[in-house]
């Protein structure tokens, strides 16, 4: 019986899984984008993504863009697998599969 | 474990989610396409006011460059899914079909002067991009309606400065329009 991943599961991780998971492989999402789309704020967003980046399911990449710090939030293949087995374990739970 | 209506709730964010990346996904290509149009635009009809001689020259140019702009921007920015390619020539036939239409409109069935052409094009235009608003996102209708009733302002109520009057609508619209969607 698949389990629900806890790391993935609070509801600003899921958001933030989702939209790296929409993207093709090794495309990211910059901060500020993910921060709109998920409508977090700085340092809560900043904290979900240490604690995905811990579980080794994003890589955080940092570079200047002009004189202008960029960050980008990018899904690992491991953060993609946990992601994709988290969304058929909550399907499963839908389908009555598990209790 | 959670109940199957969490579950629900929880596969809902998801696909909420995915759908907002989509569309800014979506408007930050469109957003290119739509500047680039209208810096051309801007600058055909700046040519068409200023020396209405070289106005069907510089037309010609900007639909050139801005034809070619969209399909170098689907070349770099090919789709993710697999069966889709990065040169499609249905893009190229869309153009093609686009003004032919306009073409037979102004020129076959009805024999459009200067100004009727000034208005009949961005407004032809903008219907697509008022239809697309219909599926792909409620900014592609602001554009499209708000440009199109801008240059109906014009049509009925500018005199001679109407080329110019187009250059800041349609032009300058299409750029602040571009500009706008990269920060929805």
């Amino acid at each position: 019986m698949a389990e629900l991943d806890d790391i993935i599961h609070q509801p600003l991780r899921l958001k933030i899984m989702a939209a790296l998971n929409a993207l093709p492989a090794a495309t990211g999402l910059e901060f500020s984008r993910l921060k709109k789309l998920t409508g977090a704020t700085d340092g809560n967003l900043g904290a979900h993504i240490e604690t995905l980046a811990k579980a080794g399911y994003v890589s955080v990449e940092k570079a200047f863009v002009g004189k202008k710090p960029q960050t980008t939030v990018i899904a690992t293949a491991a953060g993609r697998g946990a992601f994709a087995r988290h969304v058929a374990t909550l399907q499963e739970i839908i389908a009555g599969k598990q209790v | 474990m959670i109940d199957s209506k969490e579950a629900s709730a929880a596969l809902a964010d998801i696909d909420d989610i995915v759908q907002r990346v989509k569309q800014s996904q979506l408007y930050e290509l469109a957003s290119f396409a739509a500047v680039w149009w209208g810096l051309l635009v801007f600058a055909a009809n700046l040519v068409t006011w200023l020396w209405p001689v070289y106005a069907v020259y510089a037309w010609v140019a900007a639909d050139t460059l801005g034809a070619g702009g969209l399909v170098a921007l689907r070349i770099f920015n090919p789709p993710h899914h697999s069966h889709g390619a990065a040169f499609n020539v249905r893009l190229l036939l869309v153009f093609v079909l686009f003004f032919a239409f306009g073409y037979l409109c102004t020129n076959v069935i009805g024999h459009f002067g200067p100004r009727q052409l000034g208005t009949f094009w961005p407004l032809y235009f903008m219907l697509f991009y008022t239809l697309a608003g219909l599926w792909f996102g409620y900014a592609f209708m602001a554009i499209g309606v708000g440009i199109s009733a801008l240059t109906l302002i014009g049509y009925f109520y500018i005199g001679e400065a109407f080329p110019l009057w187009m250059a800041f609508v349609n032009g300058g619209g299409l750029i602040l329009g571009g500009l706008w969607m990269r920060r929805i």
